[in-house]
């Protein structure tokens, strides 16, 4: 608890003071942007000329860095990753007391401790594993291969896995581990491209939403939350199966199309907890300082409906990550793409003779999912405001 | 006070809490007795202690992260701190019943009010009738004063108001005529006006009715208007214990003399107490008040709070006030006790 | 006393919550929060606005610093009028006035640090940098009494009298010369309320603020108040120096209010509830003087001269029979008469002495004359022709509180009061006028 000292309101240091502050000078310009700010806009920036130049320059003729063609996919999972970086590890690591507070109420949940280092090591291998692995290539003399150590007989021939292909190769001679590292990345795109775009377009929808409700503007409120109640009950699965049929599978496409059909959630949950927190004092406070509804939005509606919008973000990825694998699985996805799903369905008519093919692929998948959902939980327990009153009972 | 036994008599009861923070001590040591047909105030700042308190004679506190550590309490000549739940449940809203703060958290909003307050009697009387129940329930709402009663309990709790749905909570605690009612700061979110209506209806049930009162609250004023002993308490531990009168005429503790200074309206000049409330987990050693007492002396910071001292009558100041006798004035603080003067106080009290 | 120019002057400020109804939002009532109230604020001064809850005190602050906006009045704030400010006035205007509020927890987001906290009315009037807002701030917080380094905690870290301490450093920051308080240590232990009583006063003194100070706490009025409004209803009903409110008060409601505080003499118990009942809805607020279904002090009509407690007591049962209606099947229950068979005289007469019990009227008024109307309107009442004893009982009973608004008038004692009590049609003065005329 703070001291508490003798008061002199009076008292003058050498400092700058409030009663030295002179009114006229000021409000020359209340548009100042932090410096993380800038660095956010560059870095965007920086993808968009790179893009361009990759795009209209190069033309796909070699590619753009060392041996990397960035394909569609990957520009925006840069994009997701620098938004990931800027408003999810920044604050942390400029927060310290925040990040213990909410670190010392997680680490209670051993098994999501567990399921959070493995997230981040499939994290890892997702990102750095592509990049120094050759992509899985298809092989003929090598089909079906058993994984080390294991003997199996298949079409008659019997095999026992060799230190090449540690998990065994698919009926295309595919090693499985390749695939499944490669399918992390894919896995990482999925949810968390989705889930950036489902977040970003959820808050800004639901913010507007109460910021319309607060301005008066009840027709708009209306017209929002109305077409949010559409989207909740579409058969967005079905939409998703005649847009890919339509348009190609291409991952990227998938993705956004989880992404723009997936965020009423957040919406809802955006405006409400902006409309819940709009009737604080501190906002009035604000207000009657003179803040502006945007000011008002931006410091502090969005800022305490975080919570809830990390809490929807941890449900959403394991949903995007099974729904890219069930297309995939439905054979909704590019031959270039190594799903998990993908790998999974091609093991399908083998499963008798090499379940390898499916099985390692289908582990990953099932905790990967699981360990998503977990974290999300005890993410949930560590930041629900409920069971943030201090100890100590009615005293 | 006559000397019959007293109907509950509290000793030396000891709560702690159980928190990430530490272990909190939240009453420290508790003595005193509430006698047939009187009222007694416990009144506190917050921290004080006064709610668990009051909340562990009939441990209705959390167990865990509270725990009844020591002490007993003695309701009509039975230990109550060993009973289990099951005896303990008999003895809650029959004969020992609680009326709390906010009338807004204890009624259900989906059932009308009669049918809430007949729980309470289903509950305690086996096999008693429709009829029944509803003529008493009227009956009770007639008496703490809501007109129309019975019309009245067939309405939900949200078509009362305030003070209404808090005549509505008195007359569920008073349904099965109880011997002691505990009310924590029953009347503290009412408007003044609506207060003043039920600290005079609680007069007036406490005639009826026959009981003892614990009168749990912040607000001296309020006790004085209504109890007739009062126990000051300050970070868990008993401040002061006497007979009204003599407390408002003659504080005694510094802490019961600041408390009294710093409230405000009286026309004379408000003072301050300096320094902060302790925090609950690492309360000062000591007298729990000596950081704040400008009559401290350097023994007042070490050792554990002092024994209650009988305050005035020489012959009685020499040995600690024995236990369980509170119809007497006595007052923690090393000036009423051996190798002090008491005069210091005084002396202290012109020079400001 | 020779006048300065007030700081703050508010005149006729009235503010109506419509209630709506349908898609349509059709207009079906309106509350009346604020029902035209006139005072003033004058540099350095303390003026309180106390009353219940719902008597529209704190509405009237925030119509006041226009964070709602008017439906009727005037507010001038040093001499101009706010509720014709443009955005951009409006902006400077907030810089002059500033604000606390009741509950410390919710007073400042949870996700900003002290400082940040304090800071943020210079952020908004673009004060920078970050950096030299902070200075500002940590110098503020060491001298209402923190540490400079509590700005860098979260308010969750800090006790409900620190907290309003802080609250105090930012309404402070943009050097103010108005602050409304509403109900600043309404939250607060006794011992902390002194502590942040004590600072707001040296703040005044240093920085010769005003401070419309809003309240339901009397005595705390008492120690911090120069003057004080007393609201019901929405309404202003006397406005005085705060010692002469509260050793002279002239409205009833005032005298009411002070008689139910407890007292801290033992020896000078029994507290005065005579004031019964509740605040009434200010959707449906009762003709005439607002009070007079509360008053205990109500008028009686001049050929009426009963004992002011039965007198109290008919008007009740009329007030009652008027807003709610008797509800007669009740008694029919309470007498034990079936719901549809004829009622005998004596189950009658059981049943009008049970209405009486019930609003405390007597079994026989000492007025014949007045008995016999009573008598054969409870007759009409319990036999279900109810609107036909109301009417019998207005033609008797009606006080004339109920059909004329009184209105703040002279006293006689130097200050305001809406009491027709004061009943000299003579000196019934101008709102404004009286308003000069209150110290």
């Amino acid at each position: 608890m703070a001291t508490q000292r003798e008061t002199d309101v009076t008292a003058r240091t050498d400092r700058e003071t409030f009663e030295e502050v002179d009114w006229d000078t000021q409000e020359v310009s209340t548009f100042n942007v932090s410096r993380t700010a800038v660095a956010e806009l560059l870095a965007y920036g920086a993808i968009v000329v790179l893009f361009a130049y990759d795009y209209a320059v190069i033309r796909n003729e070699h590619p753009l860095i060392a041996n990397w063609d960035v394909l569609s996919v990957e520009w925006l999972f840069v994009a997701t990753l620098v938004a990931v970086f800027f408003h999810g590890v920044v604050p942390l690591y400029r927060n310290p007391r925040m990040r213990e507070f909410y670190w010392s109420r997680f680490v209670k949940n051993r098994v999501a401790v567990a399921a959070l280092v493995y997230l981040l090591v499939v994290f890892v291998i997702g990102i750095v594993g592509p990049a120094v692995m050759s992509p899985p290539e298809t092989r003929f003399t090598n089909r079906i291969v058993p994984p080390v150590g294991i003997t199996a007989t298949v079409g008659g021939v019997v095999k026992t896995g060799t230190w090449q292909f540690p998990l065994g190769t698919t009926a295309e001679g595919k090693g499985v581990l390749k695939l499944i590292v490669y399918g992390m990345r894919v896995s990482m795109e999925v949810g968390l491209i989705g889930t950036v775009f489902t977040v970003l377009i959820g808050s800004v929808v639901g913010s507007l939403a109460a910021l319309a409700t607060a301005l008066d503007i009840g027709w708009l409120d209306e017209v929002l939350m109305r077409y949010v109640d559409v989207q909740s009950v579409f058969p967005t699965f079905m939409l998703l199966l005649l847009l890919t049929y339509l348009f190609g599978s291409e991952l990227w496409m998938i993705i956004l199309l989880f992404g723009f059909f997936s965020w009423e959630g957040i919406a809802r949950t955006v405006r409400g907890e902006a409309l819940q927190r709009s009737s604080e004092a501190y906002v009035t406070a604000a207000r009657a300082s003179g803040a502006s509804m945007l000011y008002i939005v931006q410091r502090h509606l969005i800022p305490n409906s975080a919570n809830s919008i990390v809490i929807g973000a941890t449900v959403a990825i394991p949903g995007f990550i099974l729904g890219e694998a069930s297309l995939a699985f439905l054979g909704f996805s590019d031959p270039t793409t190594f799903s998990w799903g993908r790998t999974i369905s091609a093991g399908q008519s083998n499963l008798a003779t090499a379940w390898w093919i499916s099985t390692f692929p289908g582990i990953f998948l099932f905790f990967t999912v699981l360990s998503f959902y977990y974290v999300g939980e005890a993410m949930r327990d560590a930041m629900d405001p409920r069971q943030q009153i201090e100890g100590g009972g009615g005293l | 006070m006559s000397g019959t036994e007293p109907l509950l008599s509290v000793e030396s009861l000891t709560t702690h809490f159980h928190t990430e923070e530490g272990t909190v001590r939240a009453v420290d040591g508790v003595d005193f007795d509430v006698y047939r047909g009187e009222t007694v105030a416990i009144v506190g700042e917050s921290g004080s202690g006064k709610t668990v308190t009051s909340e562990s004679v009939t441990k209705i506190i959390d167990i865990p992260p509270g725990e009844i550590v020591d002490g007993s309490v003695t309701f009509d000549g039975r230990e109550l701190t060993g009973l289990s739940d099951e005896e303990l449940q008999e003895i809650r809203g029959d004969r020992i019943s609680h009326v709390f703060q906010n009338p807004q958290n204890g009624l259900n909003p989906v059932y009308r009010v009669g049918r809430q307050i007949g729980e309470v009697l289903r509950i305690h009387e086996d096999g008693i009738s429709d009829a029944e129940v509803r003529r008493r329930v009227v009956d009770l709402l007639d008496r703490t004063g809501i007109p129309e009663a019975s019309s009245r309990v067939d309405d939900y709790p949200h078509e009362f108001s305030g003070g209404m749905k808090q005549r509505v909570l008195i007359a569920m605690a008073l349904a099965r005529d109880p011997d002691l009612l505990i009310a924590d700061e029953p009347t503290t979110a009412l408007d003044v006006t609506i207060q003043a209506q039920i600290l005079r209806l609680l007069e007036e049930l406490q005639a009826d009715f026959d009981m003892s009162v614990i009168f749990v609250t912040h607000d001296l004023a309020v006790v004085s208007e209504i109890a007739d002993r009062v126990v000051v308490m300050y970070a868990g531990k008993v401040m002061e214990r006497g007979r009204v009168e003599e407390v408002f005429e003659a504080p005694a503790h510094p802490y019961t003399r600041s408390l009294i200074a710093c409230l405000p309206g009286r026309g004379s000049a408000m003072r301050r107490i300096e320094g902060s409330l302790p925090e609950a987990t690492d309360p000062p050693e000591g007298c729990r008040f000596h950081p704040r007492c400008e009559y401290a002396t350097d023994g007042c910071a070490s050792g554990d709070q002092p024994p209650l001292y009988h305050v005035g009558g020489d012959g009685n100041r020499q040995s600690p006030a024995p236990v369980g006798g509170d119809a007497d004035h006595t007052a923690a603080c090393v000036y009423y006790g051996p190798a002090h003067d008491v005069s210091t106080l005084e002396d202290g009290g012109d020079r400001q | 006393m020779s006048r300065t120019e007030p700081l703050l002057e508010v005149r006729n400020l009235t503010k109506h919550f419509p209630i709506t109804e349908g898609i349509f939002n059709r207009e079906v009532g309106r509350v009346r929060a604020v029902d035209g109230i006139s005072f003033t604020v004058d540099p350095g001064e303390t003026v309180g606005l106390v009353g219940e809850s719902g008597c529209g005190k704190s509405t009237a602050a925030e119509t006041i610093l226009r964070l709602e906006e008017p439906t009727d009045g005037e507010v001038l704030f040093d001499g101009q009028d706010l509720t014709a400010f443009d955005d951009t006035e409006l902006k400077a205007f907030r810089r002059e006035a500033q604000m606390i509020f009741q509950n410390p927890d919710s007073s400042f987001d949870p996700r900003m640090t002290v400082g940040e906290s304090i800071a943020e009315p210079l952020r908004i009037h673009g004060v920078g940098p970050r950096e030299r807002r902070q200075t500002i701030a940590r110098d503020l917080l060491e001298r209402v009494g923190l540490a400079a380094d509590d700005a860098d905690r979260y308010p969750h870290e800090l006790s409900g009298g620190q907290k309003q301490r802080v609250a105090l450093a930012r309404a402070l920051v943009v050097n103010p010369r108005l602050i409304v308080a509403d109900e600043p240590v309404s939250a607060l232990d006794v011992s902390v309320q002194a502590d942040v009583i004590t600072l707001l006063r040296e703040v005044q003194a240093a920085f010769d603020l005003s401070i419309l100070f809003i309240s339901h706490d009397m005595s705390v009025v008492r120690e911090v108040c120069d003057r004080v409004a007393v609201m019901y209803l929405g309404e202003i009903v006397e406005l005085a120096d705060t010692e002469t409110l509260f050793e002279e008060p002239q409205h009833p409601y005032t005298r009411a209010l002070l008689r139910s505080i407890p007292t801290l003499d033992p020896g000078e118990r029994g507290i005065d509830a005579s004031l019964t009942g509740e605040v009434p809805n200010p959707s449906n607020p009762p003709a005439g003087c607002n009070f007079h279904t509360r008053c205990p002090e109500v008028i009686q009509p001049a050929e009426l001269d009963l004992d002011q407690s039965t007198y109290r007591g008919i008007v009740d049962l009329r007030v009652t029979a008027r807003r709610h209606g008797i509800d007669v099947e009740s008694l029919r229950d309470l007498v034990g008469v079936d719901p549809d068979a004829s009622l005998t005289d004596e189950q009658a007469a059981e049943m009008r002495a049970a209405l009486r019990a019930e609003h405390d009227v007597p079994e026989t008024v000492d007025d014949p004359e007045a008995e016999s109307v009573l008598s054969s309107a409870l007759d009409e009442i319990v036999r279900g022709e109810t609107a036909a004893g109301v009417e019998r009982l207005a033609e008797t009973f009606a006080s004339p509180c109920e059909s004329t608004d009184p209105g703040l008038r002279d006293t006689g004692v130097g200050h305001p009061a809406a009491c027709l009590q004061f009943d000299d049609a003579e000196t019934a003065v101008d709102r404004e006028e009286s308003e000069l005329t209150a110290d």
